[in-house]
């Protein structure tokens, strides 16, 4: 079975853009527009990886990552913050929520594909 | 309280009525400064807000199209790719052999090994047409020496028949004595009949063994002559047939590894616009960040036009430019500067793993 992954951001083209390098490279993609609604497609499915943005409306990138932390189901589920804020302080902010990885948009395919083959 | 309304109180005491006047002066200046810098600021930022939506609205449509064509062009260059594996495997199966399945025949080779094996056993067949040829020759000159030994037997017949003839004669002479002789002379003569017929019979047999070995040289010569020609030329241009398929699979296959190099190069050009496409989401965070700003200029203006109906209710000039500044600085800290977008460039940014 192959590897499915949710990316969430508010920019629909963003989110485009990740499944199109994403299925691209044969993986399954799900899609969420900000946090709340990460949560409620996250709930119940087998995720491998979850790709998420900072910046969104309902809720942010980083209080994703510590809700999906406190699942169970998710605990140990790579999630990379890929964001347009490159700051050493929120990057540690991240870090400590639980995130497992930093990348800075915009984003090469092959950097992504590489980074998510690593920690698939 | 406000540092106007201090300044005011330290410049020292005036005479009533003169205050009054500067007071009335210096309110109206200020009621005319408020209502200029609301209309202005509001102006501004009435004008624009929309720009900026209409901007972020373009670029968003721009994206738009740009990923649907980016989309149908991925396609495109997916079936391309397709089509030309799909060209080289056939042109790898029919005229090379099938690399995948380990045959190392190829038509082409099959064609030419045919080719080979048929001029093979047609050159076999010629020279077997021209020994025969030679043995044909071999036994017309055999018949030829038979007809020369016949007619020397004929020539041998007719003498001893002449002999037999001349001995009758002297047996006549001899008379009694010459009967014996005159017998054994007539037998030698029969003889010599018969010699001759069958010599006359056997030289018409081998005439007519020339002539069908006459006719039987002129097939064979026939043969061998065209046999060994056609097959060369059916050769030769079999050859050029294959020569040709195989020049024109290699062109196939030339055009074949161009069209991979080229959807190659789309692919990568394709990575590049996946990467550049995303400056509709840097684009549009750094005008949200910009019409933050315009709110805060537009609580800004409101602030002023409160300064302004205040003056205008009568309100003390040093108490409402108290009251600006006050509010003033309540939206100074309020103000968050978010500046979500620090890349001044589309470049791929940086990736850190925890």
């Amino acid at each position: 079975m192959g590897h499915c992954i949710l990316t969430v951001d508010d920019s629909s083209t963003m989110r485009q853009m990740i499944t199109f390098t994403l299925k691209g490279a044969n993986f399954e993609v799900l899609e969420a527009g900000d946090g709340v609604e990460a949560l409620e497609v996250a709930k119940g499915k087998k995720l491998s990886l979850i790709i998420t943005d900072v910046n969104m409306p309902r809720m942010d990138g980083i209080t994703l990552v510590q809700r999906l932390r406190a699942l169970p189901e998710f605990r140990f589920t790579p999630i990379l913050v890929l964001t347009t804020e490159s700051d050493a302080s929120m990057k540690q902010k991240g870090k400590e929520a639980g995130a497992t990885g930093w990348i800075v948009k915009p984003f090469s395919p092959e950097k992504l594909l590489d980074v998510v083959n690593k920690v698939i | 309280m406000s540092r106007w309304f201090s300044g005011a109180l330290a410049s020292g005491p005036a005479p009533v009525q003169e205050a009054l006047a500067v007071e009335d002066g210096l309110r109206e200046a200020m009621l005319h400064l408020a209502a200029r810098e609301a209309s202005m600021l509001e102006g501004q930022v009435n004008f624009l807000t929309p720009e900026m939506l209409q901007v972020d609205s373009l670029v968003r449509e721009a994206a738009g199209t740009l990923e649907d064509a980016l989309k149908t062009l991925n396609r495109s260059v997916l079936q391309q790719h397709s089509l030309a594996r799909e060209i080289q495997a056939n042109l790898s199966i029919s005229l090379e052999g099938d690399a995948h399945s380990g045959k190392s025949d190829s038509i082409g080779n099959t064609i030419m090994g045919t080719l080979d094996g048929f001029v093979n056993h047609m050159t076999e067949i010629s020279g077997s047409t021209v020994k025969l040829v030679e043995q044909v020759e071999d036994i017309r000159e055999r018949s030829r020496r038979m007809e020369d030994m016949l007619e020397e037997l004929s020539e041998i017949a007719g003498r001893t028949h002449l002999l037999s003839l001349n001995a009758s004669i002297e047996a006549a002479h001899a008379r009694q004595f010459g009967a014996g002789f005159a017998v054994v002379a007539g037998e030698v003569s029969k003889l010599a009949d018969r010699s001759t017929a069958l010599s006359s019979t056997i030289q018409e047999q081998v005439l007519g063994t020339r002539q069908a070995l006459e006719r039987t040289d002129a097939h064979v010569h026939a043969i061998a002559s065209k046999d060994v020609n056609v097959a060369m030329r059916s050769k030769g241009e079999s050859e050029a047939l294959v020569q040709a398929l195989q020049t024109s699979n290699w062109i196939v296959k030339d055009l074949v590894t161009q069209l991979e190099e080229n959807a190659k190069n789309i692919t990568q050009q394709v990575g590049h616009v996946v990467r550049s496409l995303q400056f509709e989401d840097l684009v549009h965070q750094t005008l949200m960040a910009c019409l933050k700003e315009l709110g805060n200029l537009l609580e800004q203006a409101g602030a002023w036009k409160v300064l302004e109906s205040n003056l205008a209710a009568g309100q003390p000039v040093p108490l409402a430019l108290a009251s600006l500044e006050a509010r003033l600085g309540e939206i100074e800290a309020a103000r968050v500067q978010f500046r979500a977008v620090k890349s001044g460039s589309l470049a791929a940014g940086d990736v850190d793993l925890f």
